[in-house]
């Protein structure tokens, strides 16, 4: 039976629908991941979970219970907030000890579950702090404490690393799942960033304008993308657009702007259609020879840049279309100059065709 | 996404509607019933105020009279306010300097001191030998008391005392205000090279325009209802407040009344479309007002000629006018008290001494201890029962969708000429009514009750807003807490700073409550309407007495405020 | 030309030092980005180059003049805020020509200049929004055409980027730089992603506690960081406390704790010194064959991240390093619970002298 369960919630503000029947099941012990882009309705989707929001259709299960109606403190589900909602004028002590003193447990349990979540998150010596002088991460660990405190058995996290440092996001990360992994909870955690849902999480949901996009485990998000959205979205990669131009047993064909032919290995597409067909830049490398089996395009380097530990070149193809090629600085050969004539190659197997979107290309994948 | 929509947390109903039941009995009720009070009776006032048999229109033309004079003086008083108290409030939110807090408690100072005495400190300190005269060797006043100031017609005296009992509800609301306004706004004007001035006409002033609206209103319905002070400074001339109280004390309740319910109507006409204005969220100027290139041009050099030479006057002019509409009267009135102690030190006489008026035969200093009862007790008990009905009120107005709509009307007592409301509780419970109390302390009680509520509830919403308040809420739930276990823990502690300044600032308004307290008070003085008292009997030494203790029981008030709002 | 230099700034906040004797030159064309964890001053030097705020030592030089005394709107730079700080009352044309006309520019060239930024940004349609009405990223984009408009030389950027999505920030960032090279701006850029400040900066300094730690290009900062809170700072790396036990020509032999010896190329004291070495997880790998510097261990986690893998490794010691690998199709797949053997290529190793504050402190993020 899954902890979670939502069948077609619907909510909607005004003429807006935040959320359009989502369906959605959670095992126990699940961390999860909520992903998208700004107004995709992340939020509100937790905040109905928590109690917080009602929904204005479906039903919400949890622990098999259906519990529309039902109270956010009657829900064993904790809702953190981005901000922490600290309470300003408790101690760190008693913001951890909140949930278990007004659930009432013996003094020696409280005493005792307080203590041991501090130590946990290493801020037994800070007890007496109040909240405003603690630092960020801090906070954090203390908003993270007081919700495990509370013996709930579901962690909503909303934007949880959002409100840091970038370099001290990175770091958290995994000390956040491996401390939801280590108390055994049930962890939904609302994010944009997709390098933070795939680390963290066991499975991951894209969602996009108030619809879901596509769940599955951070692998299969990544390595099959379902539409072009979420490959944009998650990892990123070229998008080019073409037509079938021939289809085979193993592949296809793709007739691209100038008449570039790339082979793909997807079949079932009609000659003809028009499509578009995605690379991830991992998967595209950059060197001076062919290499055998894959497809291989004649180009120029018209930029390097180096991004966290890879080289990405940006390559300009004979038939003007830009290919961007990532490779880690460990795993770079030689490094090429701008303006250095090199072969673009990238598998026929690493390509993923989409049927051309009716909105246009840059309406799935711009994402200002 | 944030949501307004969800489930209000689950206040009983019955507290609800209990709370509503009482706030529009208690708070409305009367001032609606003036109104209507002049309609049942439209055949007495007819008779007394149009086609009275023995002066004819002559009550009609009075009030006529009265009335332009009332508007011209606060609108005056008004316009002053704004041009120094703009940049006052400017220097007050954006700089810091020594002693700026300092400065923002002298500024809030008129708000706290009963207006009576404060009337009396600047009537001696511009018109009685003991002040600014005596010091600069004259032997009169610097000014009579009847002198006008030309164009306006207003009296001198009566336009520096509005001036400096209104000038704190611009400044403080104009403060607030542009905290409220990100400073990355400014400073983007300024890389983009606009100059100080430029920036603050382009930028700052449009995006802060509901501030200088709420400010002028706020200081408008104060001026129109000022009656403590205008009783003791206004000499010859008569304004609409005054005017109500002393009809009413002739018992020509008639004429009063519809005066009364005029003056609110028409104060009501210019302030609720403003308050409508101003409640829209996010209203601000719209356009960069358009003007030919030549002028926009030389408008613009001056302003950076000015920014870089001028900016001293701005400094230092506000706080002249600070300094003598507010700290000379003060001061002139602690040092006179200790001249005048013994005996008048120009005539000699010991009956001019405080000692005497005191404990001599009139005994003041009965009568002040009797007031000083009356007040305290007066204003513990409407405070009290306000904030009984304010707290849950707060809650009501965030939480329930009819809120704003609450909040909008909370702003009708917030703007009634203080004499009109004491009239109207007067005849909706006095012995003409309900007959619920005859006039005296329980009247005054009821009185006081209209105009602390609005006060407490504002300072409650506004410590409310910007707390973040929901989301402790939320999270409290989330960990366990029932909502009345969350309001207890989590919001009434957070509230607690706003809560306590509510207590305070409704308790000094009782304390200082001059108008209203005239007309119901019957035999129960309270501190302030003591003070007229004194001034109408010529018991000088006596009043000046009172007013430094009043002025000395509002410094220790002030102290509180500070002590507690410091805290967050 | 648009050149800045910094001379011996500095600024107090009582007893907090911001700016501790900063001394810095930003060259004409240049792209620097200042990085730094919360409060380590960054945002205190860009604001004193804007004139936002004086510091109480040191000068200032713009062009080669002095601009310590020269009030804000005087000294000609353009400013992006981190809040955008378009004004709400004015619509995104107005807001850009806000400029021009405080500036007295007469209306033909104004009008000029600003359809001119609009098709920049690719906004003339929209010149007749509000600010709300737009997206964060086309509001910034507006920000930044509102402060080039005047043609400002010396672009500050403040966390341009910080209120927007990560994906959304990712795209602006190599938009913003398009802009300062296609107009030959000078820029100087802060923000507290170390990854966006190394992949669009000619330059990066790294600053903590108000000082400047270390400044240098982005691969050099990345591959050879000078410092060891740079190390940690600009990307992931492991640490791992040991002796020097050796010391030859240009290589040495340091001890880690629980035996194991590792080459390293780059020599720093002397036998017997306590030292840190770090390297990248990338640039260590699992191997099978007996090689030089190996730490034999167990995989403890594998954390999968798109088309990366991380291994996280327990070593004999008990200490943990992290391995990063690209994901492919032929290479083994790993599961925790496997003995692995970490190599580490001499040349890849970092050695710092053990930090006297301790190595915690010493790598602190905030």
């Amino acid at each position: 039976m899954s902890l979670i369960k939502l069948v077609n919630v619907t909510k909607r503000f005004g003429e807006i629908t935040a959320l359009d029947r989502i369906n959605l099941s959670i095992e126990d012990g699940e961390y999860v991941c909520i992903l998208g882009p700004t107004g995709a309705g992340k939020t509100t989707l937790l905040r109905i979970i928590a109690g917080l929001l009602d929904p204005d259709e479906g039903e919400v299960y949890i622990e098999g219970r259906p519990v529309n109606g039902v109270p956010p403190e009657r829900r064993n589900a904790v809702y953190m907030f981005q901000e922490y909602a600290l309470f300003p004028h408790m101690t760190v002590w008693e913001n951890v000890s909140y949930g278990p003193v007004i659930k009432d447990w013996d003094r020696d349990r409280i005493d005792r579950v307080t203590s041991e979540i501090l130590e946990m998150v290493r801020l037994a010596e800070r007890k007496d702090a109040f909240p405003h002088e603690l630092s960020g991460g801090m906070q954090q660990r203390v908003a993270l404490a007081r919700g495990i405190a509370s013996g709930a058995r579901i962690l909503l996290l909303d934007e949880p690393l959002g409100a840091l440092d970038a370099r001290l996001r990175v770091d958290l990360r995994t000390q956040l799942r491996s401390l939801v992994k280590d108390q055994g909870l049930t962890a939904v955690h609302v994010t944009h960033d997709q390098e933070e849902a795939l680390m963290i999480a066991d499975r991951v949901v894209i969602l996009r304008e108030g619809r879901i996009e596509q769940v599955g485990t951070p692998h299969e998000i990544y390595s099959e993308p379902r539409s072009i959205f979420v490959t944009s979205f998650v990892g990123g990669a070229n998008f080019v657009e073409g037509n079938v131009a021939e289809v085979g047993d193993s592949g296809s064909v793709v007739e691209l702007r100038g008449g570039l032919r790339i082979q793909v290995s997807k079949r079932g597409r009609s000659i003809g259609e028009k499509v578009v067909v995605a690379v991830r830049r991992e998967d595209v490398t950059v060197g001076t020879e062919k290499v055998t089996g894959s497809n291989n395009i004649l180009g120029m380097v018209g930029s390097v840049l180096f991004i966290g530990g890879s080289i990405e070149y940006e390559v300009r193809l004979e038939n003007g279309e830009r290919i961007s090629s990532r490779i880690l600085l460990s795993d770079a050969p030689k490094t090429y100059r701008v303006g250095e004539r090199v072969v673009v190659s990238f598998p026929p197997e690493r390509c993923y065709v989409f049927p051309y979107p009716k909105a246009g290309l840059l309406k799935e994948i711009e994402a200002v | 996404m944030v949501s307004k929509a969800r489930k209000p947390l689950d206040l009983s109903n019955l507290v609800v509607w209990a709370t509503l039941g009482a706030f529009f009995t208690l708070v409305l009720l009367p001032t609606f019933y003036l109104i209507s009070y002049v309609f049942l009776r439209w055949n007495e006032v007819r008779v007394e105020v149009f086609e009275n048999p023995i002066i004819g229109d002559e009550n009609w033309r009075q009030i006529l009279k009265v009335l332009f004079f009332s508007f011209r003086l606060s609108l005056s008083a008004v316009a002053f306010d704004l041009i120094f108290g703009v940049p006052l409030a400017y220097i007050l939110a954006r700089k810091s300097f020594p002693g700026r807090t300092l400065l923002e408690d002298i500024v809030t100072l008129p708000l706290v001191i009963p207006t009576s005495g404060f009337g009396f400190s600047t009537l001696i300190t511009w018109t009685t030998v003991a002040g600014i005269g005596g010091f600069l060797g004259l032997n009169s006043g610097l000014i009579s008391l009847n002198a006008l100031i030309p164009i306006i017609n207003v009296p001198f005296i009566l336009f520096v005392v509005h001036v400096a009992l209104t000038f704190p509800y611009v400044v403080r609301t104009l403060e607030t205000k542009f905290q409220s306004i990100d400073v990355t706004f400014e400073l983007a004007s300024r890389t983009l090279g606009a100059s100080s001035l430029t920036t603050f006409r382009n930028i700052l002033l449009p995006l802060a325009i509901p501030g200088v609206l709420s400010g002028a209103v706020l200081a408008f319905a104060r001026s129109l209802g000022e009656t403590g002070a205008t009783l003791i400074v206004s000499g010859v001339s008569t304004t609409a407040s005054i005017a109500i109280v002393r009809w009413a004390s002739e018992f020509k309740l008639a004429t009063a009344s519809f005066m009364g319910s005029l003056l609110v109507m028409i104060a009501w006409a210019i302030i609720l479309p403003v308050e409508v204005y101003v409640g829209q969220r996010g209203r601000s100027l719209k356009v960069p007002y358009r003007m030919p290139r030549a002028l926009h041009d030389r408008l613009i050099k001056f302003e950076r000629f000015a920014s870089k030479r001028l900016s001293r006057i701005k400094d230092v002019v506000p706080l002249a006018v600070v300094l003598t509409t507010v700290v000379i009267p003060i001061i002139v009135v602690l040092n006179s008290v200790i001249r005048y102690w013994s005996a008048d030190p120009y005539t000699g006489k010991v009956q001019g001494g405080v000692l005497y008026q005191l404990f001599g035969p009139s005994n003041y200093f009965n009568s002040l201890l009797r007031a000083t009862l009356t007040s305290i007790i007066v204003a513990l008990a409407s405070t009290y029962i306000s904030m009984c009905l304010a707290v849950p009120l707060a809650f009501i107005i965030e939480r329930r969708w009819y809120g704003r709509i609450i909040r909008t009307i909370l702003k009708v007592p917030m703007i009634i000429p203080t004499s009109s409301l004491g009239l109207s509780v007067l005849l909706l419970w006095g012995p003409g009514g309900f007959n619920l109390a005859h006039p005296g302390i329980w009247l005054i009680i009821l009185t006081h009750i209209v105009f602390s509520v609005p006060v407490i509830v504002e300072s409650i919403i506004a410590a409310y807003e910007g707390s973040g308040l929901q989301m402790y809420e939320d999270s409290a739930r989330t960990l366990g807490a029932t909502p009345y276990n969350a309001i207890e823990t989590v919001s009434l502690p957070l509230l607690k700073g706003g809560v306590l300044t509510g207590f305070i600032l409704s308790f000094t308004r009782s304390l200082g409550e001059t108008g209203a307290t005239f007309i119901v008070m019957g035999r129960d003085v309270t501190i302030p309407a003591l003070v007229v008292n004194m001034v109408e009997a010529l018991a000088i030494s006596a009043a000046l007495f009172t007013s430094t203790y009043l002025i000395v029981l509002s410094l220790i008030l002030l102290a509180l405020i500070r002590l507690l709002t410091r805290r967050r | 030309m648009p050149e800045v230099r910094l001379v011996n700034v500095t600024k107090r906040y009582g007893k907090i030092v911001a700016n501790d004797h900063i001394n810095l030159t930003i060259k004409d064309g240049e792209y620097v980005s200042v990085i730094g964890p919360s409060g380590c001053g960054k945002t205190t030097l860009i604001k004193s180059i804007a004139g936002i705020i004086k510091p109480d030592e040191g000068e200032i030089y713009i062009d080669g003049r002095l601009v310590n005394d020269l009030p804000i709107e005087e000294r000609g730079v353009g400013y992006v805020f981190q809040n955008i700080a378009l004004f709400p009352h004015m619509t995104v044309w107005d807001n850009i020509v806000y400029g021009p006309k405080v500036r007295c520019l007469p209306p033909e060239e104004t009008r000029a200049l600003a359809l001119e930024m609009l098709e920049m940004i690719k906004l003339s349609a929209r010149s007749d929004a509000y600010p709300s009405e737009l997206s964060g990223g086309t509001q910034q984009k507006t920000a930044v055409a509102r402060a080039l408009i005047s043609r400002a030389r010396l672009l500050l950027l403040d966390e341009p980027l910080g209120a927007l999505d990560v994906k959304v920030r990712a795209e602006l960032r190599y938009e913003l730089r398009r802009l300062v090279k296609d107009l030959k701006l000078t820029a100087l850029h802060v923000t507290h992603d170390q990854e966006e400040a190394m992949s669009i900066s000619d330059r990066v300094v790294v600053m903590k506690k108000g000082r400047i730690v270390e400044a240098g290009t982005p691969i050099n900062l990345y591959v050879r960081p000078k410092n060891i809170f740079t190390a940690n700072f600009v990307g992931e790396a492991n640490f791992l406390r040991g002796v020097v036990t050796q010391v030859n020509k240009d290589r040495s032999i340091v001890e880690i704790r629980g035996g194991s010896k590792l080459v390293t190329k780059n020599t720093d004291g002397g036998v017997g010194d306590p030292v840190v070495i770090a390297f990248r997880p990338e640039f260590a790998s699992i191997v099978r064959k007996k090689r030089l510097n190996r730490l034999s261990g167990k995989i403890v986690d594998v954390l999968y991240s798109g088309s990366i893998v991380r291994l996280k490794v327990e070593l004999a010691n008990g200490d943990r390093v992290v391995v990063k690998k690209a994901l492919s199709f032929e290479r083994p797949t790993f599961n925790v619970g496997d003995k692995v053997t970490v190599n580490i290529p001499p040349k890849d190793i970092l050695v710092y002298p053990y930090p006297e504050e301790g190595l915690d402190r010493a790598l602190a993020l905030e």
